[in-house]
C-alpha cells in the first residue's frame, strides 16, 4: 500500500465498522446511526441549514472579534504593566474555569438575544488570546529590545518595534483555537437563550421529534464548522508567517514578571484580585439597571444565602447538591486523564492506532453534548456509568493532547541512554519519558478540571437529576433566581478552587524537581 | 440581527396589513398610529402558538392598533422573566411556577386568562407497554422535566400512588428513550409526542394529569400589575386580536400550519404533518363555554384546590377575570 495512503485506513476502518453498527441497530437498540443515514439525512434537511448557520456565524463571529479584541489590549496591558496582570488573576482564572453551562441562564436572564451568545463566544476566546498575546510579547529578545532603547527607545516603542512583531505568530495560533471556541460557545447560549434562528435553536427543535440521524447531523455541521474556522487560522498564519508553528492549549495564568514587592502590596494586590471579578459583577448590574429580583448583586446574593427565613434551607439543597457534583467531578477528571494517559502512552508504543482513534476522538469534542447524551443513557443507563462516560468524553481529549505533546517533547538523547543499556519499551517510558513529561500531565489537569465539572453538570441535568446541575435546571423552573445565581457563583467557585489547588500541588512538585511549568 | 425576527415580522405585519385591507373598511388602516407591543412565548415555534402566527398573518393586532413583536421562547427562556426585566408586555406561563412566585417572592403578576382550559401536560406510553392510570406507574421508570416534578407528585398523591413506587428520572424533550424501552413513560405534551412515537412506528398511549385531579390551566396569560395598569387598552386589544386568531385557525386545525411553513415554522425542524396533529389535538383542550381565553369561577376554584395539594397557596385575586369581560 502506497504510504502516503495509510493515514487514511484507520479512519475508514472505524467508518465501515460504524456503518455496520448502524446499518445493522448494533450499538445501543439502534439509537446510533450510521454514517450514510446522517448524510442522507442531511441532504433532505439541507434547506433548513443555511439560516441557522448564518446565525450561528454571526453570533461566533462578533463574539470572536470582541473577545479577541479585548484579549490583545488585555495581553498587551498586562505585558506592559505586569502589575495589572496580578491584580486581574482572579478575573482571569474565573473566565478559563467558568462552566459555560452555569453561567448560560444568567446571561439570559440580564440580556437579551444575542448577546449572551456574543459573550459566551468571546469568554471562549479571551483566556486563550489573553495567554498568547502575553506569551508572544514577553518571549521578545533582549538584545532587540537593548537596540532600540539605546536608540532611545521607550515602552511603546519596544513594544511597537520588536514585541509585537515576535508576538504576531504565536497570536495568530491563540486565535487558531479561538475560533472553534467562538462557534461553540454561541452554540451553547443558543441552545438556551431562545433567538429563532442557530444551529443550536436547530437542535432543540429537533431534540424532541425521536431522529437520532437528525441529531448527529446537527452536531457534524458544528463540528465542520468548528474545524473549518480552526483550518482558516492555519491557512492565515502560514501566509502571514511563512510558518507554522506549534502552540498547545494554553492552560495557565503566566506568572507575571513584576518586580518583588513589600509584603502589604502583595497582600493587597491578592485581595484587588479577588475583588476585581466581583467589583464587575456587581458594576455590570447597577450600570445595566437589571431588576433586583432577577439579578442578584453580591450582597443581595449573600443575603439570599444566609439573611433570609428560607436561607437555612437554601443551604441544605446546595451543601446536598455539592455533595453529589464533588465526589462525580473528581472521580471523572481522575478516568479522564487516566485514560488520556494511557492513550498518550500508547502513541509512543503504537502510533497507528492512535492516529486511527483521533478522528473519533475530535468528533466528541465538538459533538454538542446534548446530543451524545441520549446515546450514552441509552448505553450505560442513567447512574454513576453515564456521568461519567460524558465527563471522560469532554476531558480526555484536550488532556490526552497536551500530555502526547509532553511525550514528543521529551529529548531523544534522554531515551537513547537506558535503550543503550537494554531497557525495555516500557522501562524507557517509566525512567525517562513519564517524569520528563510531568510538567505536560500537569497542564493537561489544570486544563480538566473545569472541562469535568461542565461534563458532570451536563449529565446531571440532562440524564441522572442529580447534584447541581439538576438544582440548576430545576431552579429555573421554578423561578428561584436567587438559587440560579447561587448555583452559578458556587460552580465558577468550586472551578477555580479545583484549579487553584492545582496549581499549588504543581508548583510545589516540579519545584521540588526542579522543572519549569509546562503552559 | 440574529434572529431576524424584527425584520420578518415587520414584512410580515405588511403582508398582513395588506390582506387585512381587502376586507376592512379604507378609514380604519391607517386610522391610529400603532402602539408597539411585545408578547413572549413560552416555547420555540410550533402549533402551540399557531393562534398567534394567524393573528399576526391576518392582521389582527394590525387592525387593533398594536405593533406587535413576537419573541419565541425555548428552555432556558422563562416567560415571567422577560415580564420583571421590561422585556414583554405579556406572556404565557404555567399557573404554579406563576403563583409560586407570587406567593414566595411577591412577584407583581396577573394571570387574565388562560389558553389551556385543560393543562395538555400528560404520561405518555408505548402501547406495547401500556400506562393507562397512575396506578399503572407503580414500579415503572418515568422521565419527567425536573420543572413538572412537583406536578407529577401531586397527581400521584391524589390518586393515592406511592411516590416511592414510581423512579423518576429527568426528561430532555427526546422521545428516543422512550421508543427504544429505556424508560417506561415521559411526562409531555400529549398534542404533540404520540405523533413523533406513531412516526418511529409505534404506537402510544396517553392520559391527562388534568383527567387524575391535577386541574390546572397551561399557558396562563399573564402581565405584571404595572402593566395592566398603564396599558389596559393594549392587553384587551391583545386578547381579542388573539382570539379572533385562535377562532380562525381551530376552525380546520389543518388549513393554518401549512400557510407558515416558509414563515413561523421555517428551520424548526418539525414537520408540517406534526404541527396539525397538534393543532387537532389541542383543540379541545383550548375551546371553552365562556370562549377561547375565558377562566370560569369554576375553573378558578379548580385550579385553586389542585395547587393547594402541591403546598401552593393560590387565592382568588391572582386571577383577575374583568379584562376578558371588556374584549
Amino acid at each position: 500500500m502506497p504510504s502516503r495512503l495509510r493515514p487514511f485506513v484507520g479512519p475508514l476502518l472505524i467508518l465501515v465498522l460504524w456503518e455496520i453498527a448502524g446499518r445493522f441497530g448494533l450499538v445501543a437498540s439502534g439509537a446510533l446511526p450510521a454514517p450514510s443515514a446522517i448524510l442522507a439525512r442531511l441532504a433532505v434537511d439541507w434547506s433548513d441549514y443555511p439560516g441557522h448557520i448564518f446565525a450561528t456565524l454571526f453570533g461566533a463571529g462578533l463574539g470572536f472579534l470582541i473577545g479577541n479584541g479585548i484579549a490583545i489590549a488585555a495581553g498587551v496591558l498586562f505585558a506592559l504593566y505586569p502589575v495589572t496582570s496580578r491584580v486581574a488573576r482572579g478575573l482571569n482564572v474565573a473566565l478559563f474555569a467558568l462552566p459555560p453551562i452555569a453561567i448560560s441562564p444568567i446571561l439570559v436572564l440580564t440580556f437579551s438575544d444575542p448577546v449572551p451568545r456574543v459573550v459566551l463566544a468571546a469568554i471562549g476566546c479571551y483566556f486563550v488570546t489573553m495567554t498568547a498575546t502575553l506569551v508572544g510579547l514577553t518571549q521578545a529578545d533582549a538584545r532587540s529590545v537593548d537596540v532600540v532603547r539605546a536608540y532611545g527607545g521607550g515602552r511603546f516603542k519596544v513594544l511597537a518595534l520588536v514585541q509585537a512583531r515576535i508576538a504576531l505568530p504565536v497570536i495568530l495560533s491563540g486565535l487558531r483555537i479561538a475560533a472553534p471556541n467562538a462557534v461553540l460557545g454561541s452554540i451553547l447560549a443558543e441552545f438556551g437563550g431562545g433567538g429563532r434562528w442557530g444551529l443550536g435553536v436547530y437542535l432543540l427543535g429537533s431534540l424532541g421529534r425521536g431522529e437520532p440521524d437528525r441529531l448527529w447531523g446537527i452536531g457534524l455541521v458544528a463540528t465542520l464548522i468548528a474545524g473549518l474556522a480552526y483550518l482558516a487560522f492555519v491557512v492565515l498564519a502560514r501566509a502571514v508567517t511563512g510558518s507554522s508553528q506549534a502552540v498547545t492549549v494554553p492552560t495557565s495564568v503566566l506568572r507575571s514578571t513584576d518586580r518583588p514587592r513589600p509584603a502589604w502590596q502583595q497582600g493587597l494586590i491578592v485581595l484587588a484580585s479577588i475583588a476585581l471579578p466581583l467589583a464587575l459583577w456587581w458594576a455590570l448590574l447597577a450600570v445595566l439597571k437589571v431588576p433586583a429580583m432577577l439579578a442578584k448583586t453580591p450582597p443581595a446574593l449573600y443575603d439570599y444565602l444566609f439573611g433570609l427565613p428560607g436561607s437555612p434551607a437554601t443551604q441544605a439543597k446546595l451543601v446536598a447538591a455539592l455533595a453529589q457534583t464533588l465526589p462525580m467531578t473528581l472521580l471523572g477528571m481522575v478516568a479522564g486523564l487516566a485514560i488520556a494517559f494511557v492513550l498518550a502512552l500508547g502513541t509512543q508504543l503504537t502510533p497507528r492506532l492512535i492516529r486511527a482513534l483521533l478522528p473519533v476522538a475530535l468528533v466528541t469534542q465538538t459533538m454538542p453534548l446534548v446530543a451524545l447524551t441520549p446515546l450514552l443513557v441509552l448505553l450505560v443507563g442513567r447512574g454513576p456509568a453515564v456521568i461519567l462516560w460524558v465527563t471522560i468524553s469532554v476531558t480526555f481529549f484536550p488532556a490526552f493532547v497536551t500530555m502526547a505533546q509532553g511525550l514528543l517533547l521529551v529529548p531523544r538523547a534522554a531515551l537513547e541512554l537506558p535503550r543503550a543499556y537494554g531497557a525495555t519499551v516500557w522501562q524507557q517510558l517509566r525512567l525517562v519519558s513519564v517524569p520528563a513529561s510531568l510538567p505536560y500531565l500537569f497542564a493537561a489537569t489544570r486544563l480538566t478540571a473545569p472541562r469535568a465539572l461542565l461534563g458532570v453538570m451536563i449529565a446531571e441535568w440532562l440524564a441522572t437529576g442529580t447534584g447541581l446541575g439538576n438544582l440548576l435546571n430545576q431552579s429555573r423552573g421554578y423561578l428561584d433566581y436567587g438559587m440560579i445565581w447561587a448555583v452559578a457563583v458556587l460552580s465558577v467557585l468550586v472551578s477555580v478552587a479545583f484549579y487553584q489547588a492545582v496549581v499549588l500541588v504543581e508548583r510545589r512538585v516540579l519545584g521540588r524537581l526542579g522543572m519549569a511549568v509546562a503552559e | 440581527m440574529s434572529s431576524g425576527k424584527p425584520l420578518s415580522l415587520n414584512r410580515r405585519h405588511l403582508l398582513g396589513l395588506m390582506a387585512a385591507g381587502a376586507t376592512l373598511p379604507l378609514s380604519t388602516r391607517f386610522a391610529q398610529a400603532a402602539t408597539p407591543f411585545t408578547f413572549q412565548a413560552s416555547w420555540i415555534n410550533d402549533a402551540e402558538f399557531a393562534g398567534y402566527f394567524a393573528a399576526i398573518d391576518k392582521g389582527y393586532y394590525a387592525a387593533e392598533g398594536l405593533e406587535l413583536t413576537y419573541l419565541s421562547g425555548g428552555p432556558d427562556v422563562i416567560p415571567e422573566s422577560s415580564l420583571i426585566a421590561g422585556k414583554a408586555d405579556l406572556t404565557l406561563t404555567t399557573p404554579d411556577t406563576t403563583i409560586k412566585a407570587i406567593v414566595e417572592q411577591q412577584a407583581p403578576f396577573k394571570i387574565i386568562g388562560t389558553q389551556y382550559q385543560k393543562n395538555p401536560i400528560g404520561i405518555v406510553s408505548l402501547a406495547s407497554n401500556p400506562i393507562r392510570t397512575p396506578q399503572d406507574l407503580v414500579g415503572k421508570t418515568l422521565a419527567v422535566p425536573p420543572v413538572n416534578v412537583i406536578s407529577v407528585e401531586a397527581m400521584l398523591k391524589i390518586s393515592g400512588v406511592d411516590r416511592a413506587a414510581v423512579n423518576i428520572v429527568p426528561y430532555a424533550y427526546d422521545p428516543t428513550p422512550l421508543i427504544k424501552g429505556e424508560i417506561d413513560a415521559s411526562l409531555d405534551f400529549t398534542t404533540n409526542v404520540p405523533f413523533t412515537i406513531q412516526q418511529a412506528g409505534a404506537e402510544a398511549t396517553s392520559f391527562l394529569l388534568y383527567d387524575f385531579g391535577f386541574t390546572i390551566f397551561n399557558d396562563t396569560v399573564v402581565v405584571t400589575t404595572d402593566t395592566l395598569a398603564a396599558k389596559r387598552k393594549e392587553i384587551v386589544s391583545f386578547l381579542r386580536a388573539s382570539k379572533k386568531g385562535w377562532e380562525e385557525n381551530l376552525q380546520d386545525p389543518a388549513a393554518y400550519p401549512p400557510s407558515f411553513a416558509e414563515t413561523w415554522f421555517k428551520g424548526t425542524g418539525r414537520s408540517i404533518e406534526n404541527e396539525i396533529y397538534f393543532n387537532t389535538a389541542q383543540k379541545p383542550l383550548i375551546e371553552a363555554e365562556g370562549g377561547i381565553f375565558s377562566m370560569s369561577e369554576a375553573a378558578i376554584a379548580a385550579n385553586i384546590e389542585a395547587l393547594a395539594a402541591v403546598g401552593i397557596a393560590a387565592t382568588r385575586d391572582m386571577f383577575d377575570t374583568t379584562v376578558f369581560e371588556e374584549i
